[in-house]
């Protein structure tokens, strides 16, 4: 491992400093660690510099009525064990239980995931799902953009070098779930990542798939397929057939691209079916 | 029931024993190795002139070895690096050493090495494409009436089952830091499974007398078959003659996958012909990938063929086993060697022979199981075996778990054999000190416990000494008595024998020296020192001790053990080498599993093994023993696999790619053990370190089997490969 400056900025202007200085070959920005320490072991890349996210304060958890904002350095296991997602936004909960273990999920974060953008991201298609938005803070202050236009190529999100995540808002909590396929059931990477969840305001279903090239999406045409309030089982039938036939899959050594399909057109309406009648449990926040 | 406190496992849980990895030495340098890019071709030429601009990098290659090697190799099939064929991909071409871990593998970066491919053998799949394996070794047995009885059978089930690679896996990678000393002696401290094998292995690779070769074991983080023979040894060595400088060699994990010696793909063809609800004959077709090992191709034949027929009374057979070369690294043992692919095979041909039948599966294997005093398809005697009633055991508990099985459940049961490693030998010296006693013996501790706890409870038993006063001392192979080293689940049964009867002598020495019968010896502590305890009579071990003794490290005897190997009717071998079985071993496993039936996934919800493993010795390390094989055959059952390309490179050289258990899909484990089947180890105790693996893959497929009435035919039985199998994918 090449040595490198590990630097801890304390605020936002300090963190986007750093980046101002740096070359884009030169820094690597450091959240939970999981995937850059790898990165950096196995020479991917060689920074010079690391800028450490870890003593900013954006490991926050903020509900507003039904709308959550997650801080982008926040553990993922601080979600896991937020009694109000598991009630409100299970699907969520169930995506964050399905990262790595509990040891990892004690150091990784969700920003750390959607700027990694890795096609096989587990968190992908649940924010999908759930019509998620990321705040991106840079020189020129602070936006937010839906994950959908967020996530662009593998591993490379519409992400400007100097700017950071800084945070990931839920917009509403809805009945959800995630449904996923693997060789070996914990610690490995997912086959097919299915995420589904209504809208409890508007009625309507959103259908997102993961482990496809090249990120994570929804599959629109699944969607249509949920006519009726509740959809008919002939429905959700057909929308998960759908998901499967649509979900650009393509094969590799942790499956091929039928099997993938067929397991997506499972999963899809397994999931669906979970989640039709579902009510959010628990007291709204 | 006691609870074991192993005397490793404090220095253990505090990193303070020392690993093959964790060695150094003063002024050592640091090797790396570099690999054959592809896996079968020729060597145009190897430039080391770049490696060697580094400062303070030695490098070597094959043109090297004459002038380096101290004589002249005795064993051309396992050269130290190919002069011109590369016959694997990764095999080790050239080496180099450097003062630090980083220029050394900048150094083995540098190294320009030219080749030129040929085709490359990767399967032995006859439907494969490209060159076809050459048979590299060839077994095949027949007895019996088996035209006759194939020709009036009832019915004949042929089926054809195949495996894949598994590797070892242990935790920590094969690491020797070698050095010549000044008397002329090449010196090597390695994570081994066997210190004297190792020995001889470089006596034939160096072509120097193994007298000249000092072999020291390090603790094993892990072995499981992986470190049995030499692997970093001889390349450490010669880069320390190279060089003038101690030398650290150790895998990287990638290496591990690469170069280790991992067991191979199976194809096993089994003909049964049934009639009046009993198998009365069987044909075997056994071809196994020997990958280009030339060294194992007898041991994969003659070996494993045998557990294809499982432990039953067939009477007529015709078994052939084939091995066959391929352009992959060297076949090699892993837990038991091919025997819980061949037990996948004949357990799932079992319980598939009873469905036909509409028979229960554990009584239709109690019609055919081997009891004591039975011939095995070989015609060996068969020694004290509990099989039987670990199966009646087994069946009971299939019965009681049927009770209350939620839909997609399902229930399978799996027997298997094993033979005990006791014909080879070992010995043991022990040293009766005033305030210990010392176990002086050549096996490193591995991890399973037989060395350090097994061995201390044999002399525990025989001198009713405290078990805190007793010190097992490994010591290398200048200074050890002689021992075969830990396989063949071997230590206990065979080792333990030695430590037994030195023991015994001990204990006689004893009596005669206190005017006391034998069997009232017993040690106890009095204060701070051992005292012979003889019916409420002290006397302290200092005043039996003369005082040569005392000076000299101890009163001290010797024992050896050099077993005899069972025989079996040559007159039914027709071709190859066939071993006899020593000390018959068997377990009988019961596994639920919950079946997807959509997806085609299996999750082992609870396991429950019944063993013979004779008399139990110490039954927390025994258990602890169970529970890892069963853990380690869950792998092999259902994730673990090397994937090969066309070409004959692996694909998933690393832990992301290649799946080991972990513990979330551990399910609880009961073990049983059978008791009264006694072997010839210390008190009866039979081996039971690889005997827990062997049911374990055969076990879920039954209960696959029984969740949906259709057997799985391949390990690893992935969801995939299931879903394909069972048709579940809608094409």
């Amino acid at each position: 491992m090449a040595p490198f400056d590990l630097v801890h900025p304390r605020s936002t202007d300090e963190a986007l400093a750093e980046l101002r200085t740096a070359s884009p070959e030169g820094v690597a920005v450091l959240a939970g660690g999981t995937d850059l320490l790898l990165d950096i072991d196995r020479a991917r890349i060689a920074p010079r510099r690391v800028v450490s996210l870890r003593y900013l304060p954006w490991k926050f958890l903020e509900w507003s009525g039904d709308s959550l904002t997650i801080g982008s350095t926040l553990p993922l296991r601080a979600l896991e064990v937020e009694p109000r997602i598991r009630q409100r936004i299970p699907g969520l909960w169930e995506a964050v239980r399905a990262v790595g273990s509990v040891a990892l999920r004690h150091r990784a974060t969700l920003g750390g995931n959607l700027v990694r953008s890795a096609p096989t991201s587990d968190l992908s298609p649940i924010l999908l799902a759930l019509d998620a938005e990321v705040e991106v803070v840079g020189p020129h202050g602070s936006r937010w953009t839906p994950v959908d236009a967020f996530l662009s190529d593998s591993r490379r999100p519409r992400l400007a070098f100097g700017e950071l995540v800084r945070a990931v808002r839920i917009p509403e909590a809805r009945p959800s779930a995630y449904h996923w396929q693997r060789v070996r059931p914990v610690n490995d990477i997912s086959q097919v990542g299915v995420a589904v969840a209504r809208s409890p305001s508007e009625g309507y279903y959103r259908i997102a798939v993961g482990d496809v090239l090249p990120r994570p999406v929804r599959i629109l045409p699944a969607e249509e397929a949920l006519r009726s309030r509740p959809p008919t089982d002939d429905e959700v039938r057909s929308a998960a057939e759908l998901a499967g036939k649509l979900s650009p899959f393509a094969t590799d050594r942790r499956g091929t691209e039928e099997y993938r399909r067929h397991i997506v057109a499972v999963l899809a309406r397994r999931a669906l079916l979970a989640i039709r009648t579902a009510a959010p449990r628990g007291p709204a926040p | 029931m006691s609870y074991a406190v192993r005397s490793d496992a404090l220095a253990k849980a505090r990193g303070a024993v020392l690993y093959g990895t964790d060695i150094e030495s003063p002024g050592m340098l640091w090797g790396a190795l570099v690999l054959a890019p592809i896996p079968h071709g020729t060597i145009r030429s190897i430039d080391l002139t770049a490696a060697r601009a580094i400062p303070g990098v030695t490098a070597i290659g094959p043109e090297d070895l004459p002038r380096l090697l101290p004589g002249v190799p005795t064993d051309p099939e396992r050269p130290i690096f190919p002069s011109t064929t590369i016959q694997y991909h990764a095999q080790p071409i050239a080496a180099v050493a450097a003062p630090t871990l980083e220029v050394a593998r900048r150094a083995a970066q540098a190294v320009k090495v030219e080749t030129r491919q040929h085709p490359a053998v990767e399967s032995i799949d006859e439907a494969a494409i490209g060159p076809k394996p050459e048979v590299i070794g060839h077994v095949h047995a027949r007895y019996g009436d088996l035209d006759g009885v194939f020709r009036t059978a009832d019915f004949v089930l042929t089926e054809t089952y195949r495996t894949n690679s598994v590797s070892q896996v242990a935790l920590e990678p094969h690491a020797a830091i070698a050095e010549i000393r000044d008397d002329g002696t090449w010196f090597v401290r390695t994570s081994t499974q066997s210190p004297f094998g190792v020995r001889e292995d470089l006596a034939a690779m160096l072509g120097i007398p193994e007298s000249q070769i000092v072999v020291e074991g390090t603790w094993v983080g892990g072995g499981f078959g992986g470190k049995g023979s030499s692997l970093v040894e001889p390349y450490a060595l010669v880069l320390a003659h190279a060089s003038g400088r101690p030398v650290r060699l150790a895998l990287t994990y990638r290496e591990e996958f690469l170069l280790g010696r991992s067991t191979l793909p199976s194809l096993i063809r089994l003909s049964s012909a049934v009639r009046g609800g009993t198998i009365v004959g069987r044909r075997v077709l056994w071809k196994v990938d020997a990958g280009s090992s030339l060294p194992g191709r007898d041991f994969a034949t003659g070996y494993g063929v045998g557990f294809t027929v499982g432990p039953y009374r067939v009477p007529a057979i015709e078994l052939e086993g084939i091995a066959l070369r391929t352009h992959k690294p060297p076949l090699g043992p892993h837990r038991a060697p091919l025997a819980p692919q061949c037990a996948f095979a004949a357990e799932s041909h079992m319980d598939h022979l009873a469905q036909r039948l509409g028979v229960d599966s554990v009584e239709f294997r109690r019609r055919h199981v081997w009891l004591p005093g039975d011939l095995t398809h070989l015609g060996q005697t068969v020694g004290p075996f509990g099989l039987s009633q670990c199966l009646a055991e087994a069946g009971a508990r299939a019965r009681k778990w049927r009770e209350r099985l939620p839909e997609n459940h399902g229930i399978g049961v799996g027997a298997g054999f094993w033979s005990t490693g006791t014909g080879a030998g070992g010995e043991a010296r022990l040293f009766l000190q005033p305030e210990r006693l010392r176990i002086v013996q050549g096996e490193p501790e591995i991890g399973s416990g037989s060395v350090i706890r097994g061995l201390a409870a044999v002399a525990e038993v025989v001198l009713g000494i405290p078990r805190e006063r007793i010190e097992v001392d490994y010591r290398d192979t200048a200074t050890a008595p002689f021992d075969s080293g830990v396989w063949g689940s071997r230590t206990l049964g065979a080792l333990g024998q030695a430590v037994e009867k030195a023991a015994r002598e001990l204990r006689a020495e004893l009596a005669k020296r206190t005017d006391a019968p034998e069997g009232a010896i017993r040690l106890t502590v009095q204060g701070s020192e051992l005292a012979v305890e003889v019916d409420g009579v002290f006397r302290p071990v200092r005043e039996i001790l003369r005082r040569e003794e005392i000076e000299n490290g101890g009163l001290t005897t010797y024992g050896t053990h050099y077993g005899v190997a069972g025989s079996f009717d040559a007159l039914r071998v027709l071709d190859g080498t066939f071993y006899p079985y020593t000390d018959f071993t068997g377990a009988a496993h019961v596994a639920e599993v919950a079946l997807d039936p959509e997806l085609g996934t299996v999750r082992v919800v609870r396991y429950a093994a019944f063993h013979d493993a004779g008399r139990v010795v110490d039954f927390e390390t025994a258990k602890a023993q169970v529970e890892g094989g069963i853990v380690m055959g869950l792998g092999t059952a259902l994730t673990e696999e090397g994937l090969w390309s066309p070409e004959g490179v692996l694909q998933n050289p690393g832990l992301v790619d290649y799946r080991i258990p972990t513990l979330a899909e551990v399910p609880p484990i009961e073990v049983h053990f059978i008791e009264g089947f006694l072997g010839a180890g210390p008190f009866g105790a039979k081996g039971l370190g690889e005997p827990p693996i062997i049911p374990v893959p055969a076990t879920i497929a039954n209960a696959v089997r029984d969740a949906c009435g259709e057997g799985p035919t391949e390990l690893p039985m992935t969801g995939e490969r299931l879903a394909r199998h069972l048709k579940l994918l809608r094409t």
